[in-house]
């Protein structure tokens, strides 16, 4: 039954497109796509009891078919991208809505099976177990993603989507060549059958170097992170919230799907540093935004690092309970921010403000907490499960960047509440700001479930953040503004994505070398 | 501009034998070199053929853009129907339709209808993008 998880949201994706060809209402639309989005839950639930589930597309053997296969390993991926597109769908229902002006968003008649599409791209290389498999349903999830980037109409979106097109290429053919190493080494693509006959040979080895720097490049971690920062920023509220809650964490299941059925033990080190340089270079970029997408993007950039700290202390629930953490808040601060985006029509952190609005001042007060790792909330169990397989140095430096995320949060919370605003009337919850609040009930539910501990070292932490806030207002850390290297024309894009591919070579060679010699 | 009589009357000849090899590549995808992609790829420039001789405003008027869509988002959805029905007999994707001696045009089962399928897909998905890129080059 499991491959139906897939299908039911592609055969409505279809079915949208079908629909919108011919000239539709567009409530027929909307059901068509709630309908997708809420038809992969019943077939979850009722395969939760029974893990682990495995079978093979068309009754043929493993050796010949494709294996889909749920159990602990991919559960908490498949939970995460339910509750957050389902929540998601809801939201864009009122965000799509056709207000016939030219400059609005694109009415959903065209998002709505792009977003069915990336759905059942996503739920796909969740649920498989084949190499070649995932990479076809990474392909389809990641560019139903960048057209969803280009279709959006904010200054600037479709030279982001090109600049995303462009990595994503760049990385799709060096994977799909560590493929193509792996079938001619092993003669098969199924990730059991490679366990059962792994031999650790050079070649296998460049594979998986390969395969891990183009994960590295989709996943948005430091040193190939270029695209992510614009394409979240610029892309539609709900998208970005799907593209920085849910497809990033894509390529974190291949790593771990790379972890689980083959060994990686060569590779702890380059991934730790990778990791942490992440983690200390998003918050330092996440701190002089002043664009508040761009500050949430930067902060995806560093806590991908967290993720990849899970897959580099060989720990696949670490980074499996992190990566659903930062799925739940991600998204849920997005939504949140994003109602105050549409109503007030700014990106900018100095005119934003949430003002009487108490669902939202509620919600991104347990949102900025969840992030910054403070228990009972979400982050902290992800973050505990972490730091078991830490020790010494970076120990320290992993409290670095807890502080440092909470300050960037501090600062984001601080700009946003404007508690002498009261002109906003009486005020009543829409949609949109209930579904934000329901993403931050989830945080402090999952939080207490998983982890029902307090700690007294977040107090500490959190007392540390604020003094650190109130010295980098003191010096004006945050009014500083960072230059612009490229030209906005054409000919800039060109020499930017010149450079991005030579960074993309070079940490490939680099990798290679270490661990190859 | 418009081509010559000898260019649009050879174009006009030639494309419906590209239309029956294109055919033939796709159901004969099952035991022969070729397949729905392939066949799918000549259907499609049976059509960008006539787009090249005739220009894209005479060629729109027989294929519209609607039903070239419409061809496109329904074989995709007739493709998902049909591996939909394998469930009922089993699994997912099961070929429900087996039979026949090996090597012959009647033994691939359902895989000779998903052929067809991705051949329409295919051959509708690439005159549709021919005429995307074309709509920012008006002229004939």
């Amino acid at each position: 039954m499991i491959p139906l998880i897939i299908v039911l949201p592609l055969l409505f994706a279809f079915c949208g497109f079908v629909v919108s060809a011919f000239e539709s209402h567009e409530n027929h639309i909307k059901s068509i796509f709630l309908m997708g989005i809420f038809s992969p839950w019943p077939i979850f639930i009722l395969n939760m009891n029974d893990y682990p589930v495995e079978t093979v597309l068309g009754g043929w053997s493993r050796i010949a078919g494709i294996e889909l296969g749920l159990g602990m390993l991919n559960h908490y991926f498949i939970l995460g991208s339910l509750i957050v597109f389902s929540l998601v769908g809801v939201y864009s229902l009122s965000y799509f809505e056709d207000d016939g002006q030219k400059d609005g968003p694109i009415p959903g008649k065209r998002m709505f099976p792009l977003i069915l599409l990336l759905y059942s791209g996503i739920l796909g290389s969740f649920l498989t177990r084949d190499l070649f498999n995932f990479y076809i349903y990474m392909e389809i999830a990641s560019i139903s993603s960048i057209i969803l980037v280009a279709c959006s109409n904010a200054e600037g979106a479709k030279r982001a989507s090109y600049r995303y097109l462009m990595l994503f290429f760049l990385s799709s053919f060096l994977f799909i060549f560590s493929i193509g190493i792996i079938y001619v080494k092993m003669g098969t693509l199924n990730f059991e059958l490679i366990e059962q006959n792994l031999v650790m040979s050079r070649e296998i080895k460049a594979a998986i170097v390969i395969a891990f720097v183009a994960f590295i490049t989709k996943a948005g971690v430091f040193p190939l992170y270029f695209w992510l920062p614009s394409a979240h920023s610029k892309a539609d509220t709900p998208v970005s919230a799907l593209l920085s809650g849910v497809t990033v964490k894509v390529p974190i299941f291949g790593m771990l799907l790379f972890l689980e059925y083959t060994s990686i033990e060569f590779l702890t080190v380059p991934l730790m540093i990778v990791a942490f340089s992440s983690i200390l270079f998003g918050i330092g970029m996440a701190l002089l935004q002043s664009n508040v997408k761009k500050l949430l993007a930067y902060h995806t950039v560093s806590q991908m690092g967290y993720v990849l700290l899970g897959v580099a202390t060989l720990n696949v629930f670490a980074a499996a309970h992190y990566a659903f953490a930062h799925t739940l808040f991600k998204a849920g601060l997005f939504l949140a921010v994003g109602v105050l985006i549409s109503k007030q029509g700014t990106k900018d952190l100095d005119d934003l403000t949430s003002g009487n609005n108490t669902v939202l001042m509620f919600s991104l007060i347990v949102l900025t907490l969840a992030i910054g790792g403070v228990s009972p909330l979400i982050g902290a169990f992800g973050k505990h499960e972490i730091l078991l397989g830490l020790s010494g140095m970076s120990f320290y430096l992993f409290y670095m960047g807890s502080i440092g995320t909470l300050v960037s949060f501090i600062k984001l919370d601080y700009k946003l509440f404007d508690l002498s605003v009261k002109h906003l009337g009486k005020f009543i919850p829409s949609v949109q700001e209930i579904t934000a609040f329901i993403m931050a009930l989830l945080t402090v539910l999952f939080g207490i479930y998983h982890y029902p501990k307090f700690n007294l070292l977040d107090l500490a932490l959190m007392g540390i953040a604020v003094a650190l806030f109130l010295l980098f207002k003191h010096i004006d850390l945050f009014e500083k503004n960072m230059p612009h290297y490229f030209s906005r024309d054409v000919k800039g894009l060109g020499s930017e994505i010149n450079l991005y591919t030579s960074i993309f070579v070079l940490v490939n060679l680099t990798v290679l070398i270490y661990v190859l010699y | 501009m418009r081509m010559s009589s000898i260019v649009r009357n050879s174009s006009r000849l030639v494309s419906p034998f590209l239309v029956a090899y294109g055919a033939y590549l796709i159901i004969h995808g099952h035991i022969s070199p070729g397949g729905g992609f392939q066949g799918g790829v000549i259907l499609s420039v049976s059509v960008i053929l006539l787009i090249t001789s005739h220009g894209y405003k005479a060629v729109r008027k027989a294929f519209s853009v609607r039903l070239v869509k419409i061809v496109e988002s329904m074989s995709a959805l007739l493709i998902i129907m049909i591996s939909l029905i394998g469930l009922i007999f089993g699994t997912y994707f099961f070929n429900f339709l087996r039979g026949g001696e090996p090597g012959t045009l009647f033994s691939g089962g359902t895989v000779v209808l998903l052929n067809i399928l991705i051949g329409l897909e295919i051959g509708a998905a690439f005159t549709l993008l021919f005429y995307v890129l074309l709509r920012w080059t008006e002229s004939d």
